[in-house]
């Protein structure tokens, strides 16, 4: 197997550009510079920062510790719809939010790997080979706000523990953005003349399906998942409610996916209308929902206050492939779009 | 295994010709499903040459079919996370039983007979345990499910019968649950097997292909005469990697990547739909609807025939007159006439089941 890693020559490309360029390469230049990296940026500040933080001090509820942590988690989600190039390296995206954990990975490794003291903590830049399944901000949670797993082993072990958690999430999104700036945009921007972009097409597929999956996780996973059925609703599954974040993460992952969309929409005035129009719906599903950890699945009364945000985040979604996609010539065939 | 003619053959002898065959039904050559332009769905007959013998309604969506060896018995099962499936009767249209997936599964798609055409083998998600499961009804109890065993792993896909008359079954790796509609739960973990099981569900041969090619899931399924099967996979991972998505194995030997070439496989754009094996074992072809190409290749010398574009295309199968291919715009492509027939009222879906 060969791994297509066109990134040295790119900058090459990026070079040659603007001889070349057409209609749609101004579009994905500004997506790039005004949602790509300024995102991922931020994701490598706040994760060093959170690094930072975690060096200097061992109380793990120190509260500029949690707010650096949750400014990272902030970061994480706010690029999480953009799962592809740099993030997928190495299983990068995944070694930062390991969810959702179906089989309850997370905590039982972390129990073995305090209560046994594994090692692995105590060498420098070793976290790496670690479990995906104790790595990045969901691993991080339990240390930070689960009663039974900070009950375990020692403080001093919890503290190295999370030292490394820190470190390891801050190199690899330094990795993600280095990898970005200046070869992967360059990539995008080159369509035509590199392998992994053939046509300008498939840059704005890429970023449009971008959008789709964003929207499709947040209504199936974040939302599907601790609502379950009526008859057997399933808060304990919501996302980060330990930290109090299943709320928080949806609405940072709708406004994610909803700004690349608008960018794609560009000056398109029925597509920004109608995006509006979807926005102020989501908006205010979102302001009357009274639960920031969907605790209260099971009773009607705020049941429904999280299925309407769940439909309206599926609103976004429909539109985008009805309308988004079309205007963008992406939509795809019948058997091509089916999955299976 | 005993061949349909030769059982057929045998049942004339004895006096038990069941009265509807398939020459009841038009003597299809092919099954396939289809959604219509007006957004309902059917299941079609078609001919050798690619021609509709029957159209029966399907309440929603279809994915693959499965025939009964030798009545006009056709299985039409609802794509996941459905759990409905109708026993179909092609030569009237009619319904002839309606299957309906226990508390707790669904199923996949895909589903085979065993040899006498008495039980019907079925690919489910148990969800709540994330393990496949397959199902076992009985064609003579009015389909009646009589149990169930293991797949030997999560989201097992296609299952398709060997010649020595077990069971092979692609258990493509992923975890879904109902309640998250049609999402991926498990990329980062997922292990996609190929798993051989007798017709009662004891584990015969397991086979996984390395850890570098853990997110390749392996999805569809064909068999040679001589029990070489060929299996069509699905890239999980980022796009940017061109990986094999065609791979074959025999019982007892190691799976073998089929090694085309970065540059066929990428083309085919990390995703295989449909897969087959012509008759005589010398040929394997591949679909992907997602590079609008299929792609064939010499089993033997393991090496590339040809490269042919096709708008998303899908559904293939090797038929007497060689391979056909149908089309999401609602094309069926090959077969004796060597042509083209269109539909274009209709959006053929995934999977050709040859007869």
């Amino acid at each position: 197997m060969k791994k297509l890693r066109a990134f040295p020559c790119a900058f090459l490309f990026a070079l040659i550009l603007p001889f070349g360029v057409a209609a749609d390469t101004a579009l994905v230049d500004r997506i790039v510079s005004d949602h790509i990296i300024p995102r991922f940026q931020k994701l490598a500040d706040t994760t060093e920062q959170l690094a930072q933080t975690a060096a200097q001090t061992c109380d793990l509820t120190n509260g500029q510790l949690l707010t650096d942590y949750n400014a990272a988690f902030d970061a994480w989600v706010g690029v999480s719809h953009m799962r592809f190039g740099p993030t997928e390296q190495e299983d990068r995206a995944f070694a930062l939010a390991f969810w959702p954990d179906t089989r309850g990975k997370t905590p039982k490794a972390l129990r073995q790997m305090i209560t046994e003291e594994d090692p692995i903590v105590g060498v420098d830049g070793g976290y790496k080979d670690a479990s995906i399944a104790v790595r990045g901000f969901y691993a991080m949670e339990f240390l930070l706000y689960d009663g039974p797993t900070q009950e375990l082993g020692h403080p001093e072990y919890q503290c190295a523990l999370f030292r490394a958690m820190t470190k390891d999430s801050a190199r690899i999104s330094r990795d993600i953005l280095d990898d970005w700036q200046p070869d992967y945009a360059a990539l995008m921007l080159s369509a035509g003349q590199n392998t992994r972009y053939q046509t300008e097409k498939e840059v704005l597929q890429e970023l449009y399906k971008a959008v789709n999956t964003g929207f499709e996780f947040t209504k199936d996973i974040r939302l599907g998942r601790p609502l379950g059925t009526f008859d057997k609703p399933r808060p304990k599954r919501a996302e980060a409610r330990r930290a109090g974040r299943s709320l928080r993460n949806v609405e940072l992952a709708t406004y994610g996916p909803l700004e690349l969309a608008r960018l794609l929409a560009g000056s398109n005035q029925g597509l920004q209308e109608r995006y509006d129009v979807l926005e102020d719906y989501f908006a205010k599903a979102v302001a009357k929902a009274d639960d920031p950890v969907f605790a209260g699945v099971a009773d009607p009364q705020h049941r429904i206050k999280v299925e309407i945000i769940q439909q309206s985040v599926d609103r976004l979604m429909e539109y985008t492939q009805s309308d988004l996609g079309p205007y963008l010539g992406v939509s795809e065939g019948f058997n091509a779009l089916d999955g299976d | 295994m005993t061949s349909r003619r030769l059982f057929l053959a045998g049942l004339m002898s004895a006096g038990l010709t069941p009265t509807t065959t398939w020459a009841s039904a038009g003597g299809p050559s092919f099954l396939a499903a289809a959604k219509t332009d007006g957004g309902d769905y059917v299941l079609c007959g078609l001919s050798g040459a690619g021609q509709i013998v029957f159209q029966i309604p399907l309440p929603a969506r279809g994915h693959a079919a499965a025939a009964h060896p030798y009545r006009a018995q056709a299985v039409a099962f609802a794509r996941r996370p459905g759990r409905f499936a109708l026993i179909l009767n092609c030569a009237t249209g009619n319904v002839s039983a309606e299957l309906t997936s226990p508390a707790g599964r669904h199923f996949y798609g895909h589903g085979v007979f065993d040899p006498d055409g008495r039980y019907l083998f079925t690919s489910e998600n148990d969800f709540e345990s994330a393990q496949g499961v397959i199902g076992v009804w009985d064609s003579a109890q009015d389909y009646k499910r009589i149990g169930e065993f293991a797949s030997g792993g999560v989201g097992p896909h296609d299952i398709i019968l060997l010649p020595s008359g077990n069971l092979v079954v692609a258990n493509g790796g992923i975890e879904t649950h109902p309640e998250s509609g049609r999402a991926k739960l498990n990329i980062a973990t997922m292990e996609p097997n190929l798993t051989y099981l007798s017709l009662s569900g004891d584990l015969i041969e397991q086979v996984e292909l390395g850890t570098d090619l853990h997110k390749n899931s392996i999805r569809h399924l064909a068999i040679s005469g001589d029990g070489l099967v060929a299996f069509g996979m699905q890239w999980q991972g980022d796009k940017g990697q061109v990986v094999p998505l065609i791979g074959t194995h025999q019982l007892g030997q190691d799976a073998e990547i089929l090694d085309l070439g970065d540059g066929i496989y990428d083309q085919m754009n990390g995703y295989v739909g449909s897969i087959a094996i012509s008759a005589d074992g010398a040929e394997v072809a591949a679909t992907s609807p997602r590079g609008s190409v299929v792609v064939s290749a010499d089993l033997a010398r393991r090496e590339l025939i040809k490269v042919t574009p096709q708008a998303d295309v899908c559904g293939v199968v090797f038929g007497g007159g060689g391979m056909v291919v149908t089309t999401g715009m609602g094309q069926v492509i090959g077969g004796w006439l060597g042509g083209q027939e269109s539909y274009p009222n209709l959006h053929w879906d995934n999977h050709l089941v040859g007869l």
